[in-house]
């Protein structure tokens, strides 16, 4: 009686371990298959970018030629029209590092006196960060061109810096991370102390921001070295693009009647080498991204 | 004085109550110096490049194109009456609705069953699944066109090669474009919105999940009946964030365009692109921004005002105001 009583729950609990494991099995196939639909078009790029354009229309998609054409893609990638596409690495960088920074540091003022000081345009200011948020970009393309053409502003770095460096969302960001972040009872202690608010700002609040500094610099970053819309606007000379725009008048030249040799390797190796760095770097900067993403939406729950 | 900023406060939620107890109020005069000389740089480029074009916008959008003379609300009348322009607001509400259903269930499902205790190799997918955002949406567009175009892609020509097919598929042809593009989209984002819901659902209660689990709740119930709901809100922040991306659709149909022609008027923000910057016309296009602004806002108000009594998305920004 007992002895059949522990057989049959052995066997029950074989049957939930069998069980479980087939559950397993199947969703991690399931996770593997949605993997699969991330990686395949990265993967194709790696390899698309070793083929030279005969081979791009002659070999196996997703396999590797036998004769790689690497070398050859990058030297016609950086000799062809005049050597734009070096250009369009340094000007990407340059146009992501400087509105990146300018936008941190002005975000980080911003929020971090909405938060910890009571004056009288806090709640202005405030309701007009969050307002604009709802506010779609498009709206604003057309007159900041018109805008930029009056300033003579096109065709220039700051041109496209400023605009993108007005980031409402770091500022609403940053205001909610100061909140919690900076103690009151840390800024009056050094207020007794004797320091004066400049000084409080920078050796108490600073260090504890600078998580959600890093944080902001990355979102900034990554939208800006990813925006094609208004560089496309604001610039016209090809030596100002950053990649995004460089690499879409490339590939707009593809099936122009008349073009003497279609530049498929050149956009394909130019694709690869403008996503490569961020996604090198992206396990490292995972952590920090997620964070900014889901503040808006779980710092209320 | 004193009286209306102490009244402020209290009103501003429970963040200050803490603060209020704890600190003399009002600010003395050098804090609120101090705070009017740190907001000031964010004032002066929110006014020069943000709240002065949205104001010019709307100034533009009365004056008639090529004379710029007062034209009342003639152009808005023009947009109207524009069947192009319905066109694409019209196409990018079916594509709305059917996009950013799967792509939200899709990154739901995948973001409740990596916090599920099924997952195996939770953070290696949740990894994997967000790499996209690192991807700029031309250079999506660029290689998804590559791989769909019927020249390039071996596996597109095998039903022909089988017979099946009078010719290679050509799934960037105009019929196919708009799901050519959703498949685009749900790559770029489905990831992102993935990871929102994902860092919500570790703010769970663990308890309230354990205390399920021992009262013989399944995982599939746990998901469902628990971790869901806890998360409503969050789910609805990922749908307002995607409704206002769609009717922005701008980056994948001008590539896809440039690589499988197209069309150059497939969403609103072509068209505006289009009659500014090929036509000339910046009043008018000005008006159709103005109009999909409007549109954008519509469409939020109105999904918010669906989910209002049921949740808050934007619940972070009370604590504040």
């Amino acid at each position: 009686m007992t002895s059949a009583g522990t057989q049959a729950g052995r066997g029950a609990v074989r049957r939930a371990v069998r069980v479980r494991r087939v559950k397993v099995s199947v969703g991690t196939a399931l996770l593997v298959l949605a993997a699969a639909y991330v990686l395949a078009p990265l993967y194709w790029l790696l390899i698309a970018s070793t083929k030279n354009s005969s081979q791009l229309f002659s070999t196996s998609t997703f396999l590797p030629p036998a004769h790689l054409s690497l070398g050859a893609n990058a030297s016609s990638l950086f000799s062809y029209g005049g050597g734009d596409f070096k250009f369009w690495i340094i000007n990407s960088a340059v146009y992501a590092t400087v509105t990146a920074a300018l936008a941190t540091g002005v975000s980080t003022l911003t929020g971090y006196s909405l938060a910890k000081y009571r004056f009288r345009m806090r709640r202005p200011v405030f309701g007009l960060v969050v307002g604009s948020l709802m506010v779609p970009t498009t709206a604003l393309v057309v007159p900041l061109f018109m805008l930029e053409s009056y300033l003579h502003l096109n065709n220039s770095y700051q041109g496209v810096i400023l605009p993108l460096a007005v980031y409402p969302f770091g500022a609403y960001f940053m205001s909610i991370y100061a909140l919690d972040a900076v103690p009151d009872t840390l800024m009056d202690a050094a207020r007794i102390d004797g320091a004066g608010e400049l000084k409080i700002f920078w050796k108490v609040a600073r260090p504890v921001l600078m998580p959600g500094m890093a944080t902001l610099f990355l979102l900034a970053f990554i939208g800006t070295w990813n925006n094609y819309f208004l560089p496309l606007v604001l610039l016209g000379d090809p030596t100002r693009f950053p990649l995004t725009v460089g690499l879409a008048t490339w590939a707009s030249e593809l099936h122009l009647a008349g073009t003497s040799q279609p530049l498929y390797p050149e956009v394909i190796l130019g694709s690869l080498v403008s996503v490569l760095p961020l996604l090198i770097l992206f396990p490292f900067l995972q952590k920090y991204v997620a964070r900014g993403l889901t503040f808006g939406a779980i710092a209320g729950e | 004085m004193t009286a209306t900023l102490r009244q402020g406060a209290g009103r501003a939620g429970d963040a200050d109550r803490r603060t209020s107890a704890g600190r003399p109020r009002p600010a003395p005069r050098a804090q609120r110096r101090v705070a009017a000389g740190m907001t000031a740089p964010f004032l002066v480029l929110f006014a020069v490049f943000f709240v002065g074009p949205l104001i010019y916008s709307l100034v533009l959008s009365l004056k008639a194109g090529g004379t710029g003379a007062f034209a009342g609300l003639l152009n808005y009348h023009a947009v109207i009456g524009n069947a192009q322009y319905w066109g694409g607001v019209q196409r990018m509400a079916y594509f709305g609705v059917i996009q950013v259903t799967i792509m939200i269930g899709l990154a739901l499902v995948l973001a409740l069953y990596l916090d599920s205790t099924y997952c195996v190799g939770r953070k290696f997918f949740a990894l994997v699944y967000f790499l996209p955002y690192a991807v700029p949406g031309v250079i999506a567009a660029i290689m998804w066109a590559f791989l769909l175009e019927p020249d390039l892609d071996g596996a597109l020509k095998v039903p022909h090669l089988l017979g099946l097919a009078s010719g290679p598929l050509n799934p960037l042809g105009f019929r196919f474009a708009l799901y050519a593009i959703m498949l685009i989209v749900t790559w770029e984002f489905a990831g992102y919105n993935m990871t929102i819901l994902l860092t919500s659902l570790t703010n769970v209660p663990r308890q309230i999940v354990e205390a399920a689990r021992i009262d013989g709740c399944s995982e599939l119930g746990i998901a469902w009946r628990i971790k869901f709901p806890l998360i409503r809100r969050t789910v609805m922040f990922t749908v307002i964030l995607s409704i206002i991306g769609t009717l922005q659709l701008f980056n994948e149909p001008v590539l896809l365009n440039d690589i499988a022609s197209i069309g150059s008027s497939y969403t609103p923000n072509q068209i505006i692109y289009n009659t500014a910057f090929s036509f000339g016309n910046e009043p008018l296009a000005a008006a159709q921004s103005v109009l999909l602004a409007a549109i954008t806002i519509g469409a939020t108000v109105a999904f918010y005002g669906i989910i209002r009594r049921r949740a808050d998305p934007f619940g972070a920004t009370r604590r504040l105001r």
